[in-house]
Formats: C-alpha cells, sequence, structure tokens
C-alpha cells in the first residue's frame, strides 16, 4: 500500500497569510485525522493534496505520483469533499452522480447505474435522488458530497470537516462509511472536532497556524499527557486569576460554572484534581499550552 | 435614518468596481458614438449638430438600459443574494427610509455613471479623428439640454421599473433579463407602427426618444438641423411626460407591495422537515460499493466531452432565463415577419433567402446576447455555485472540461438555429408558399450564421477564461464586437486576414446560387476558425482550475497543463493558420491587387492631378460598333475584340486620341490599332491612359477605324469580388470596354476625401450655359448616336442578350453564339448580359401594323409577375407612342440578372432588371400599388426619354430622363388603375423628395438644375410636380407640350437638333411647358420647376348650417403659408396668389368617406375664409385634401366639420 508523504510543505497566500509552514507529514493506509482550529492551515493543506492549489515549496509523493506536478494521475485516484461547496442547482442527485461518474472515467452505463445507485442507499439518498439538489437540507447536501466522493474507489480520499452541519445520526452513519473505506485506503479526515478523530483516526496530526504541532497516534498522544492533566471547578470570575498562574488548556462550563483543565508536570494542590486526560486535553494542550509540551511529545 | 441609508449605498457603490467599469465603458462608448451611429450622414449636417447629439444619446440611454438595470435592480436585490436579508430586516429600519435612502442613493449613482455620457459626447467632438469641417462651434447647452430632456427622464422611468423589478423579484436574472426586455419591446412597438404606417404612436411611445426625434425632425433640411434643438414641446414633451408618470407609478406600486418578509420560498422547508425522521428510522445500508472499471483512453475522453457538452446544454435548457431569450426571440421574429416590405411597401414572396435573412436580421442580437451571457455563465457556473472545488479535482483534463462547455453552448446555438429552420418553414406554410429550399437554410444557417456565431463563442470563453471577471466582461465583449470591428472598418482596415471573423456568407441569388463567392468564404472562415482554435488552446491553459486565480500563477501553470495533445492542436492550428494565411493573402494581394480604400482613393486623386488636363481635349467620337465578346461564364472571363469607328466631329483636325482602359485590374488591353500609323505615348500607363499620336491628323469630319483587342481575367478570389461577370446572370455595360480621352468617374467624389486630398469639391455637373458639356449627352463624351452590332458567344445553356435585332444565333460545340445588329442608331450606352434563362414573348402592334416583339428573360421559378410585366410594356407601348411619339425599335425586352445590385436600367430595346426588385414582389391589388407594372412603364419611359431625346449633360439632365420617364409612369397608372393608387404612389414620392431634401450633401436646388446624385429631386419631386403641373394645365396639354419637345428635340431626327450640336435641356423643355400654359398658371411653372417652393396648408376650423333642404352651406377658415428656399437654403414666406384645391368630404351611400366637392380657388391671403353650398351633408373640409402641393405636414389640411354653426362659434 501506498503513503501519501508530504516533506517541507509551505505556502504563503498573496495577502502575506502564511497558510503552511514547513509541513511534514507521513500518511499511511487508513484514517488519517487532521485536528486543528479554524484557519490553522488545514483546507489549505487539503486542497493542495486535491491538486487545487500551488505550493511554494516542498513535495507531496503518493506512492510513485509526484501530487504537484502529475495532477491528473491524482484526480484519477482522489476523492475530494471540499470543506463548502454548491451545487448546480436545477438537476436532481441521480442525475449529477451519474454525470460525475462519467468524468471519472466509468464508461459502462450498467455499471454506473449501479454504483450510483449503491452510493445513493449508502448515503441514504436514495429516495431523494430524483429531487433538485438545491432543496436538499444541509445533512442531505453533505451525505451527497460524501457520495460523490466515493465514486471511481478512490485510493486516496479527502475529506474537509464533513462531519460540520450533520445531526448525531447523520453524523454516526458517516463515521461508518469511512471507517468501511480507511481499511484499503488513504483516508484524511480534517476536523476540529477531536471526537472525530478520538472514534475514527488510528493516526493523527494537530496543526495550528500553518505547523504540525503534534504527528501521533491518539493514544500514544494521550500517553503523554497522562497524569500531567488536573481539572477544577471554579466560580467564573476567577477564570483570570488561574490562567496566570497555571497551565490552563481548556475551560468549559458545567451546569454554570466553570470547570478548567490544566497541564501541569507535577500535582498543583489548590483543589485541583488530576484526571483521567483524553484527546481533548491532548489537543488544548497544543493549542493553547505551553511550549514545554511540545518538547516531551 | 434615509439620509443614513442614502449616505451609506454611495459609499457602498464608490467601493465596487462595477460602478467605474461602468461609468468608463460609457464613457468610451459615448466617445465614438457619434460615430459609429451617424458615420454614414450626409457631410452637409454636422456631426454636432443638436439633433445628432440629442439621438446619439437616446440611442446609447438605450444601448446601456442594461447598466441602468444592474445599477438599480441590484440596490435591494443584493441584501437577498448575499444573505443578508435577516439581518438587515431585523433592524429597526422604516420601509419608506429603507427604500428611498437605497433608491436614491443608487439613483444618484446612475446618474454619476450617466454623466460619462453628457461628456464623453462632448469630448467625443475634440477627438483627433474629428474635422472641424464636419462641426459646429462647440455649445454647452447643445448637449445639456438632450441630456436634461432625454436622458434623463430615461433613466428615471427605468431606473424607477428596475429597482421595483429587481426589490420585488428578488432574483439576478430579472435584473439581466428585464433591460434586454425593455430593448425587445421598443423594437415591437416599432414593428407594430411601421407595418401600420402610423408613426404616431412610436412617436409618443418610443421610451428612449430617438424615434420621437427623428419623426420629429424628418424634414428638417440640413440647415435646421445644424442650428435648431430639438424643441422640448408638442409630441417629445408628451412622449416625456409619459414615461415619467410611468416611472412615478412604479415607484408607487414598488412601495406599496414590497414588505419586510423574508422567507417567501414556500416548499423547500418542508419537504427535508417530513423526511427526516423517516430517514432515522433506515439504517445504514451495508451494502458492499461495486468494483467498476474507469478507462482514460482517447475513447473515453471523447464520450466523455460529448457526455460534458450535453450536460452543459442540459443546464442552459434548464435556466428560465434560457426561455425567456428564446421567446423573446420568437415573439420579434412572429411579429415582425408580416413584413417582407421590399419597395414602396409592397411585399415579395416569402421565398426562402428572404425569410431566412429576416430571421438572422432579427434574431442575431439575441443570439449575441446568448453567447455573451451565456459564455460568461458556463465559465462561472462551478465558481457561481461553489462546485468548483469538486468539479476541478475530477480527473477530465483541462480541455475536456473547457470544451465541454464550449460544445454545450454550440449545441444550444445549433438547436436554436434549427427552431428558426422551422419558424422559417412555418411562417412559408402560412403564407401558402412551399417551395422550400432546405438546402438554402442549411447553408444559410449552419455554413453562414452558426460559424460566424461559433467564431464569436470562441473569443467570448476566450476572454472570460483569461480575463476572470465576469460582469465585466458580459459589457466588455460586447463593447468590443461594436465599437473594435466599427473602428477598423473606420479606418478603413478591411483586408479579411485581420477583421475577426471575416465576412457573412455572400448574398445568395436564385440565379447564381453562391456563385464564386463561396469559395473566398469558406477559406477565411477557416482561417478563422483557425485563429479561434489557438485561441481555445491559450484559454484552456489560462483558465481557472482550482484556488489559484492570480493571473501570475495562472501563466506559470500553464507550462504544466500543455500537455502533448494541446500543443499538437495548437501547432495543427497554427499550421493551418498560417497555411490558410497565405493561401488568402496569395490569391488576394499576389493573383489579385488589393488595395486599402485609401490606397484607392490617393490612386483617384492623382488620376486627376495628373490628368485633368486632358478633360477637354477634343477626341473623335464613336459613331459605330462592332464587337465580338467571347463570354466563358464559369471562367468568369471575357474575350472581347472589334472595332470602333470614330468621326472627327470638331471644327479642327485631331492629332493625338486618348484611349481610357476601364480602371479594373482584371482588364488587359492587348491592342489597339488605328486604320492609319500612329505612335503610342504610354507615360500614364499605370492608370491605363494610353496616348496615340496619329501621324497624319483626323481630319474634321474624317472618320477612323479603332481595332482592339481586350481580355477580362478572374484570377483566384479577390477580397472585393466582381459580382457583373458570374457564373449564372452576367450583366455589364459598355463601361466594360475601352473609352475615349480623360474619364471624370474615375474622379473623387465625397467632399471630405477630395479636401484631404487639396481637391476642391467636385461640379456635380456642368452647368446649363457650359457649351462644351452642352454638346454632350449620355454618353458623356464618347459619342452619343452609334450603330451597334455584336456578337456573343456564351455556354451553351445561357442566352445571350444585346441591343438590337437577333440577326443569327447558333451552337458550336458547347458553345451557343448570338448575332445582334441595330436597325436605326442608338445612344452609346448597351448591355451585355447573359443567363440560362426561361422566355416569355407577346406581341404589340405599333399603328398601322407594325409588329413590336416582347420578351421577358427571367429565371425559372420567378414567374409570379411576368403578367404584369408584359402588361406594364404593352400599355406604356400603347400610351406613350399615342401621346408622346412613335416607338423607334422593334423589339423591347426585359432580362431578370442577380440581385446583387437592385435597380432596373434602360439600355435602347434592352431593360436588364433586378431579381430583387419586380420579379418576386407579392402586389395584393387591394392594397399595394402594382410597381412591377410600375417599374416596367417607368423603364419603356425611357426608350422615350434618354434614348429619343438625348439630355445635354448639364444640370437638369436627369429631370428629362428620370422626372419625364416618373410623369410617364403615372400616367399610365392612372390610365390603366383606380385613382388611388396614383395617391399612393405619389405619396411615396413627395416622402421621398421630403426624407431627401432633409439629408441632401450640398445644397437642394430647383428641379430644372437638378444636380446628379440628387435622386430625391428628379424622382420624387419630379414625379410630384409634373403630375401637379397636368392636374392644373390638364393631361393633354402636358402631353402634347411633351410631344412638340419630342419633335423638335429627337437626337437623330429632331426637327430643331438637326440644326444643332447640343442637345436638350430643361430651359428647353420648360419653353414647351409654358407655350401651353394660360397666362394665369404661368406663376405654377416657376413655384414646380424653377424655385424650391413649399407650402404650409392648414385647414383651422369648419361648420356647415343647412340653408334649406339638401342645401349646406360650409364656412371653412384656412391659414396658407407660402414658402420659397432662397440661395443661402433658408426659408422665406413669399406673397400668395395661388389657385389651391378646397375639398369638401361626405358619406356615400356605402358609408365611405368621398370628395363631394373639389374645386381649386384662388387664395390670395394668409387667413381666408371661405363659403361653399353642397348638397349633401358635409363631414370634413380642408384644403389641397388630394395633396399635391408640397407640404410637409399635410395630415392638417383638413378637418372634421364641427356641426351646425352657431354664433358663438369659435372665430
Amino acid at each position: 500500500m501506498n503513503n501519501l508523504t508530504i516533506t517541507n510543505l509551505s505556502k504563503t497566500y498573496s495577502n502575506g497569510v502564511r497558510a503552511l509552514n514547513n509541513v511534514s507529514l507521513e500518511i499511511p493506509t487508513g484514517m488519517f485525522g487532521l485536528l486543528g482550529p479554524n484557519g490553522a492551515g488545514k483546507s489549505t493543506l487539503m486542497r493542495t493534496i486535491a491538486t487545487l492549489q500551488e505550493a511554494d515549496t516542498g513535495s507531496i509523493t503518493f506512492g510513485e505520483i509526484d501530487v504537484l506536478k502529475q495532477k491528473n494521475e491524482v484526480r484519477k485516484i482522489t476523492g475530494y469533499l471540499p470543506q463548502e461547496f454548491g451545487v448546480y442547482p436545477k438537476v436532481s442527485a441521480e442525475f449529477l452522480l451519474d454525470h460525475l461518474a462519467v468524468l471519472k472515467g466509468i464508461r459502462k452505463t450498467k455499471e454506473r447505474k449501479e454504483l450510483v445507485e449503491t452510493l445513493l442507499h449508502k448515503t441514504n439518498l436514495y429516495i431523494h435522488r430524483k429531487k433538485k439538489l438545491k432543496e436538499y437540507s444541509g445533512g442531505m447536501k453533505q451525505r451527497f458530497g460524501i457520495a460523490q466522493a466515493l465514486l471511481s474507489n478512490p485510493k486516496l480520499i479527502i475529506v474537509d470537516e464533513p462531519t460540520a452541519g450533520l445531526d448525531p445520526a447523520e453524523r454516526n452513519r458517516f463515521h461508518n462509511i469511512l471507517c468501511e473505506l480507511g481499511e484499503h485506503t488513504v483516508v484524511i479526515l480534517s476536523t476540529h472536532i477531536v471526537d472525530d478523530v478520538k472514534e475514527l483516526c488510528p493516526n493523527m496530526a494537530i496543526i495550528n497556524n500553518g505547523e504540525v504541532l503534534l504527528q501521533d497516534n491518539p493514544l500514544r498522544a494521550i500517553e503523554q499527557v497522562k497524569g500531567n492533566v488536573y481539572s477544577k471547578t471554579i466560580k467564573k470570575e476567577g477564570l483570570e486569576a488561574y490562567q496566570q498562574a497555571y497551565n490552563v488548556i481548556a475551560e468549559r462550563l458545567f451546569q454554570g460554572r466553570k470547570v478548567i483543565h490544566i497541564y501541569s508536570d507535577s500535582n498543583p494542590g489548590n483543589g485541583f484534581v488530576p484526571i483521567e486526560a483524553d484527546l481533548n486535553d491532548v489537543y488544548f494542550s497544543q493549542i493553547f499550552g505551553d511550549k514545554s509540551l511540545s518538547g516531551t511529545a | 435614518m434615509l439620509f443614513e441609508i442614502f449616505k451609506f449605498e454611495i459609499r457602498y457603490r464608490l467601493r465596487r468596481p462595477e460602478t467605474y467599469i461602468f461609468f468608463a465603458a460609457l464613457f468610451l462608448y459615448s466617445l465614438i458614438a457619434v460615430d459609429s451611429l451617424f458615420g454614414g450622414f450626409p457631410d452637409s449636417i454636422k456631426m454636432n449638430a443638436p439633433v445628432i447629439i440629442a439621438r446619439t444619446m437616446g440611442i446609447v440611454t438605450a444601448f446601456f438600459m442594461v447598466v441602468v438595470s444592474m445599477v438599480m435592480g441590484v440596490s435591494i436585490l443584493r441584501d437577498f443574494e448575499h444573505n443578508m436579508e435577516s439581518l438587515m430586516f431585523i433592524n429597526p429600519v422604516q420601509k419608506s427610509a429603507y427604500l428611498g435612502g437605497r433608491y436614491l442613493g443608487s439613483f444618484v449613482v446612475l446618474l454619476g455613471i450617466f454623466s460619462a455620457l453628457l461628456i464623453g459626447t462632448m469630448l467625443g467632438d475634440f477627438m483627433p479623428w474629428k474635422d472641424s469641417e464636419t462641426l459646429i462651434p462647440f455649445h454647452f447647452w447643445n448637449y445639456l439640454q438632450p441630456f436634461l430632456t432625454v436622458v434623463l427622464p430615461t433613466l428615471f422611468f427605468g431606473g424607477s421599473f428596475f429597482f421595483v423589478t429587481g426589490a420585488l423579484s428578488r432574483k439576478m436574472m430579472v435584473v439581466y433579463a428585464q433591460g434586454i426586455l425593455f430593448l425587445i419591446l421598443y423594437i415591437f412597438t416599432l414593428q407594430l407602427a411601421e407595418g401600420s404606417g402610423n408613426q404616431t404612436s412610436v412617436t409618443l411611445l418610443d421610451p428612449f426618444s430617438f424615434q420621437t426625434i427623428r419623426e420629429l425632425t424628418e424634414f428638417w433640411t440640413p440647415l435646421e438641423k445644424n442650428s435648431q434643438l430639438v424643441p422640448f414641446t408638442g409630441m417629445l414633451l408628451y412622449n416625456r411626460l409619459i414615461w415619467i408618470t410611468g416611472g412615478v407609478l412604479a415607484l408607487i406600486a414598488g412601495y406599496s407591495r414590497f414588505n419586510f418578509n423574508v422567507v417567501r420560498d414556500k416548499s423547500s422547508k418542508k419537504t427535508s422537515q417530513t423526511n427526516g425522521f423517516k430517514e432515522l428510522l433506515n439504517e445504514p445500508s451495508n451494502l458492499q460499493i461495486p468494483t467498476i472499471s474507469i478507462r482514460f483512453d482517447i475513447k473515453t475522453k471523447i464520450w466523455q466531452l460529448i457526455k460534458h457538452a450535453a450536460f452543459y446544454c442540459k443546464l442552459i435548457l434548464k435556466e428560465s432565463s434560457f426561455w425567456v431569450i428564446a421567446a423573446c426571440a420568437v415573439a420579434t421574429i412572429f411579429i415582425n415577419s408580416i413584413n417582407l416590405s421590399t419597395i414602396y411597401g409592397v411585399n415579395s414572396y416569402p421565398g426562402t433567402y428572404l425569410i431566412i435573412s429576416e430571421l438572422i436580421e432579427l434574431s442575431i442580437f439575441f443570439f449575441l446576447l446568448i453567447i455573451i451571457f451565456y459564455s460568461g455563465e458556463l465559465i462561472w457556473k462551478e465558481r457561481d455555485s461553489k462546485f468548483d472545488q469538486i468539479h476541478d479535482a475530477l480527473p477530465v483534463s483541462d480541455f475536456t472540461s473547457f470544451a465541454g462547455k464550449f460544445i454545450g453552448l454550440a449545441l444550444i446555438l445549433a438547436l436554436l438555429l434549427l427552431f428558426m429552420v422551422s419558424a422559417g418553414i412555418l411562417f412559408q406554410t402560412f403564407e401558402g408558399y412551399h417551395n422550400y429550399d432546405l438546402r438554402l437554410y442549411f447553408m444559410e444557417f449552419f455554413a453562414g450564421i452558426f460559424v460566424f456565431l461559433l467564431l464569436l463563442t470562441f473569443l467570448s470563453f476566450f476572454f472570460q477564461s483569461v480575463l476572470n471577471n465576469k460582469y465585466a466582461l458580459h459589457i466588455g465583449v460586447a463593447a468590443f464586437l461594436f465599437t473594435g470591428i466599427g473602428l477598423l472598418n473606420q479606418f478603413g482596415w478591411s483586408h479579411p486576414l485581420y477583421l475577426f471573423g471575416g465576412s457573412f456568407l455572400p448574398t445568395f441569388s436564385e440565379m447564381n446560387g453562391y456563385g464564386h463567392l463561396l469559395e473566398p468564404y469558406f477559406w477565411i472562415k477557416a482561417y478563422w476558425f483557425s485563429f479561434s482554435v489557438m485561441l481555445f488552446v491559450m484559454a484552456t491553459l489560462l483558465m481557472v482550475r482550482g484556488t489559484e486565480i492570480g493571473f501570475i500563477t495562472r501563466i506559470k501553470l500553464a507550462k504544466q497543463r500543455f500537455t502533448k495533445p494541446l500543443v499538437r492542436t495548437a501547432l495543427g492550428a497554427f499550421l493551418f493558420f498560417v497555411c490558410s494565411g497565405s493561401y488568402i493573402f496569395y490569391n488576394t494581394n499576389i493573383l489579385n491587387e488589393f488595395s486599402f480604400p485609401s490606397t484607392q482613393k490617393e490612386y483617384r486623386a492623382n488620376y486627376e492631378k495628373e490628368l485633368k488636363k486632358f478633360e477637354h481635349l477634343p477626341q473623335p467620337k464613336i459613331v459605330a460598333g462592332n464587337l465580338n465578346v467571347d463570354l466563358y461564364p464559369h471562367e468568369r472571363d471575357f474575350i472581347a475584340e472589334g472595332y470602333f469607328i470614330l468621326v472627327n466631329k470638331h471644327d479642327h483636325p485631331i492629332k493625338e486620341v486618348h484611349i481610357q482602359k476601364p480602371p479594373t485590374n482584371s482588364i488587359t488591353l492587348h491592342s489597339v490599332y488605328f486604320e492609319r500609323a500612329s505612335t503610342l505615348n504610354n507615360t500614364f500607363e499605370n492608370y491605363g491612359y494610353y496616348i496615340y499620336t496619329l501621324e497624319n491628323p483626323l481630319l474634321p469630319g474624317d472618320s477612323l477605324k479603332m481595332t482592339f483587342k481586350q481580355t477580362f481575367t478572374t484570377k483566384g478570389f479577390e477580397d472585393n469580388s466582381n459580382t457583373d461577370i458570374v457564373y449564372n446572370g452576367t450583366f455589364f455595360s459598355n463601361t466594360y470596354f475601352p473609352s475615349l480621352g480623360y474619364d471624370e468617374d474615375i474622379e473623387l467624389e465625397d467632399i471630405a476625401d477630395r479636401k484631404e486630398h487639396g481637391l476642391e469639391p467636385k461640379k456635380r455637373r456642368a452647368s446649363i450655359h457650359d457649351p462644351i458639356a452642352l454638346k454632350e449627352g449620355m454618353a458623356e463624351d464618347d459619342g452619343e448616336e452609334i450603330h451597334f452590332e455584336v456578337t456573343i458567344g456564351t455556354d451553351k445553356n445561357q442566352i445571350a442578350i444585346a441591343p438590337g435585332r437577333l440577326q443569327n444565333q447558333w451552337t458550336e460545340g458547347n458553345r451557343s453564339y448570338f448575332r445582334y445588329k441595330t436597325d436605326q442608331p442608338i445612344t452609346n450606352f448597351y448591355s451585355i448580359v447573359s443567363a440560362d434563362y426561361e422566355v416569355t414573348k407577346d406581341v404589340w402592334f405599333q399603328e398601322p401594323n407594325e409588329p413590336v416583339n416582347l420578351e421577358i428573360y427571367y429565371q425559372k421559378g420567378h414567374e409570379y409577375n411576368l403578367e404584369r410585366m408584359m402588361n406594364g410594356m404593352k400599355k406604356s407601348l400603347n400610351y406613350f407612342s399615342e401621346n408622346f411619339s412613335p416607338y423607334q425599335y422593334r423589339q423591347m425586352r426585359i432580362m431578370e440578372f442577380p440581385r446583387y445590385r437592385s435597380f432596373a436600367q434602360s439600355f435602347p430595346n434592352t431593360v436588364p432588371f433586378s431579381e430583387a426588385l419586380g420579379f418576386v414582389m407579392d402586389i395584393d391589388d387591394e392594397k399595394d400599388v402594382d410597381m412591377a407594372f410600375v417599374v416596367t412603364a417607368h423603364e419603356v419611359a425611357h426608350q422615350w426619354w434618354g434614348h429619343q431625346v438625348n439630355p445635354a449633360n448639364v444640370q437638369g439632365k436627369s429631370m428629362i430622363s428620370e422626372s419625364l420617364a416618373q410623369y410617364a409612369a403615372l400616367m399610365v397608372l392612372k390610365s390603366e388603375y383606380p385613382q388611388e393608387k396614383v395617391h399612393q404612389l405619389l405619396k411615396h414620392q413627395m416622402n421621398r423628395y421630403l426624407k431627401g431634401r432633409s439629408n441632401e450633401e450640398q445644397q437642394e436646388v430647383p428641379l430644372v438644375l437638378v444636380e446628379s446624385g440628387q435622386d430625391y429631386i428628379h424622382y420624387g419631386k419630379g414625379g410630384v410636380t409634373l403630375y401637379a403641373l397636368q392636374d392644373y394645365i390638364s393631361e393633354d396639354s402636358v402631353n402634347l407640350a411633351l410631344h412638340r419637345f419630342l419633335r423638335d428635340w429627337n437626337s437623330t431626327t429632331g426637327l430643331l437638333k438637326l440644326q444643332t450640336d447640343r442637345y436638350a435641356t430643361t430651359k428647353d423643355l420648360l419653353d414647351y411647358f409654358r407655350a401651353i400654359t394660360p397666362d394665369s398658371l404661368q406663376y405654377v411653372i416657376e413655384d414646380l420647376f424653377e424655385t424650391i417652393t413649399l407650402y404650409e396648408n392648414k385647414a383651422v376650423s369648419a361648420s356647415y348650417e343647412e340653408s334649406s333642404k339638401n342645401q349646406f352651406v360650409v364656412k371653412l377658415e384656412i391659414d396658407v403659408t407660402k414658402l420659397r428656399v432662397n440661395e443661402s437654403g433658408a426659408e422665406e414666406t413669399v406673397a400668395i396668389n395661388d389657385w389651391i384645391d378646397i375639398g369638401i368630404y361626405g358619406t356615400n351611400e356605402y358609408g365611405d368617406e368621398e370628395l363631394i366637392y373639389l374645386k381649386k380657388h384662388r387664395i390670395t391671403d394668409e387667413f381666408t375664409e371661405i363659403e361653399i353650398t353642397v348638397n349633401q351633408k358635409p363631414t370634413k373640409a380642408g384644403i389641397d385634401p388630394l395633396e399635391k402641393l408640397i407640404d410637409r405636414k399635410p395630415e392638417d389640411n383638413a378637418v372634421t366639420i364641427s356641426g351646425v354653426r352657431s354664433n358663438t362659434a369659435h372665430f
């Protein structure tokens, strides 16, 4: 099986924004989670792999294919679901899928028909297949996006924030489909939802401000912070003081009060209790935490 | 609040690039608008005359209605487009403030944009290409006044209307479509009005009012046009008020209908909710995704391309906007097709080529619209619907994806064309015409217009993909098309190798098909097609795929994208481009000589400068010609050899004979021999001008035989190909043979051109007192009366015809020969005609018993009007021989020739008659004048007026030839047809005169001094005034005068002519008229012929009183102004002492209105009150009711009688 290898990839936009800064990643077959906040550079990276964008420096290879140069070769084996997309408003899902299958090179009408039907069933759009795409709800449109990405048995699937706007049941169904695919395929999933990665991905990377902060197996990453995360429920007003005193990596409300997580090498006392760290803590400690952690990672 | 929104709107617009793009487009177009719209106008009307400025502004506003729509239509709509409405409407804004602020803000911006029109038009007059000669001094008010009266109300109405429709419909498409719809609506009214002949509705309803202005100033003389502003009164004022009211109503309606609710779409939400529950019950299926075979071979690529094209074709077909445009096109065609008007309002038979040219003319605008609009839409399709990231990552090549769109649009165009074919056939069927020519439909639509449209689509795709800005390009491509091509032509750069797309499909003639013109057409199209393919490859390389949109990045990427197939395509196209270009160049510039208009002008100017000195050099005259013309129609060649007999008619010896070869490169003069020794001086060979010095001068009265041989050879093809010598339907005159001495016709004519080359304006015709010109007749100076013999050889299946009696006719191998010889002298003016003809024959007997053979040679299928023409010949010969003098020849022939030229021309006993003119007229005797009859009569009349009396080549010449022929035709019409047909024709003549004089290039002159090129005088005014003369002094008297004129001035037997070597003039003619006119009416001759006299006749009021049973006393008040145009062209009122018709109408037993009283009254005052007793109840009364006098506003000549008179009746 082929790995997707990204080496020293950098991209700066004409407005000066540095979207990717020397990114190197090794992505094996299976689900790969790309975790990062909005604006971290995930989509830029995904678009670059999907041949839609140029990089300033660096290289991407997929097996024998030089992704940045042999664009058409990449396109032949890739399924891509962009973060945000629209549809031709006046055509039906079935019609458009069939046409996309044509463009993917599926000559035989029978094969195409069978494939489209299967995918419509899989994404549970079969009963809506004749409906105009503009009448689709957000979730249905997203499922349509997934269906089109799976046409042509891709070897590389790039899904950018696929679960945004899906309700829990839809999200669940989507995860199932992806899992199935991840057995033989490189699937890159970008998300800012930690649970998506936790549930699906044997491999992941955390990316922020165009830089890879961490690439690892989620369990191993959790192992890294294990025993160093402490929690405390505080008054809302006190947050600022805690932020100054501790390395606060997460805060959330719980029944109107604030629960904070901190990262600390030793037990800080002061009412903090050690907790079982999860991937969220890894993520937030990477994004908000101090640099000491990157050193240990 | 309103002011805040207003300010916000303006600030917002000032930040938008469109605002500046619109301004710039309008400004640039305004700079050249006058030139491109009024380029062909007569020089006498200055290019910045107030009328021109006003009409230009009106027209430009109409063109830019789409801008009005894009500015005003979006001001509310954009909140919806950008899904901002929820945010906007949740704010506590009052409806009036929101709408008012947005409206006012947008309107102020619109005014700002349209100020470009005002500024541009003004600056346009200071552009370097303007000639101060063609301008009047600058007056700011001349520009501001029309801007305020014409442009501003249009903007108000259009702006208000578009604002409201945009706000209410909330659809971007509506904004696009409405600007176009507006224009179509206007075309409708125009067409309807044309059909009914009633212009008032258009004058009143034209939303842009440029037609209103045209109507109002139609009969203005150039002097008036140059000096007067279009007054903002009357029709123009009403028109503007109507549209301003329309604008106000639109605003009121819009305000009351608009509301702030956000959700309008009822269906969309519901469906997703009802199904939501059901979906959850559906367990995700564990179906295996089937394995499939994917191929990327070339076959797949082609198949993908076809499927992709079909996909885009379907997408366009799903657009309602497309159906709107298509429906408009169809409606325009169906409303308009009713008029297949050719001349004098007579329709033609709906022959396939006429239908096609109508269809194309009407629909081309919509096709351009579709191309410009949908090439943008298709290229932006994915980006507009945000599907681009998915689409661009698909494994289709750049070429497939781009070409799919191109072919998709091409399919749409082809579909529409097929639709047009069915529309055409349907229309023909409705008209009861079943001679469908499918081959012609295919040629015109697919080989013709489709290719043109494809080339434009290439261009539009190229710009759209390279420049990557949809909205600017809609306007940019349109502006490019309209101005680019116009400008090139303006500067005289007309070679097909750089005029994008080349020319349209050549004229189709049922006689000659496309003839030899088709081959160059296809070459030029192939050349531009290969050029377009190169553009297409470039566009493919540079199109946006993915998220990189920067131009530089795209150029860098292009290298990567330049795949082998694309390289091959580009290379192939380039090779073909070079080869076809070279081949075209070889044909047009090497085999033939290509000259730019400027080169040609220079040549003509130099000819005059160098050779004018020979103009009056005495030359012998031709008295006989004997020619052998071997015509090879399919090679488009001929060989002519033979001789002229020259006689010295001067009273001193002639030493030099000057020969002028016809000025075309196709003709080579191989040899010229004189019967006596001569030496050749060919200093002026480059003008085809040869001087032969005779060793022994030709003594007065002596004759000399000149033998010559020349060839006309066609090589390859040229840009401006000859259409006189063609495969079937050759027609050329003796101008194709050598002539004697300096040829004045080669001189430049246009005043501006002459000035550019340092030449004074050319005298249009020699003075009536010019002693030299008086001795020249129709043939100018080569000799007038000649004996003529000719043998013509042509293809076996063709008949060749020349003047004279057919002596002999034989065939040799695959060629036919015809020998003609004249029985009596003819003017030195003859034609050679050859085509594959059908013939119809008849005989007319001249008293006592001389047969005259009547023949019509025509194209098979053009039988419609043969009887009318034959009848026209007979009735004319009858009338003319009875009233004027006997007919001089023993035959009279009409020969059809192809529609490259549309006239009929009378040669001695032969009349070549254009295919376009009378042969295919669908004459409805109920409503039409029998124009086939009239034109025939006119041409037959020339056998007298021209061929019996040869007029001197001086001012007034064409009064004798044309006006008298027109009079003669009117008299034959009068003798054979009801009176109203005569009036119908006279009305046309009157309009021709009044319109013509308002476009006079130099100066109008009285009829007796009519100059060359003033056909509005010699045809229009000539017909009207001679008809009036016979109305005053009786038809018999006029005919008697003409009979005497012929008796004395017949060019071979005339009593006076035999005593002089000069030819007859209008001065002579008027003497005969005077002789038979009573003293009391002598003034009429001065008014009609010797001066330019106009009347402003008006019936002010009329009433009646029943004095006793069946005795009605009508009291009529009239207002008469008599005007005369003085030397400087200004009108002056002159005293009245005229006999003018007074008429009273009543109702006859059928309920129709008819004249119950018509009598000439002597009118001596401006205001006159007349009492007339009639014995029937009057309905209307007036002055000159039959419009015999020249009056620009005849519609106020009569008034409805207001009923029983009472004491309080207004004065």
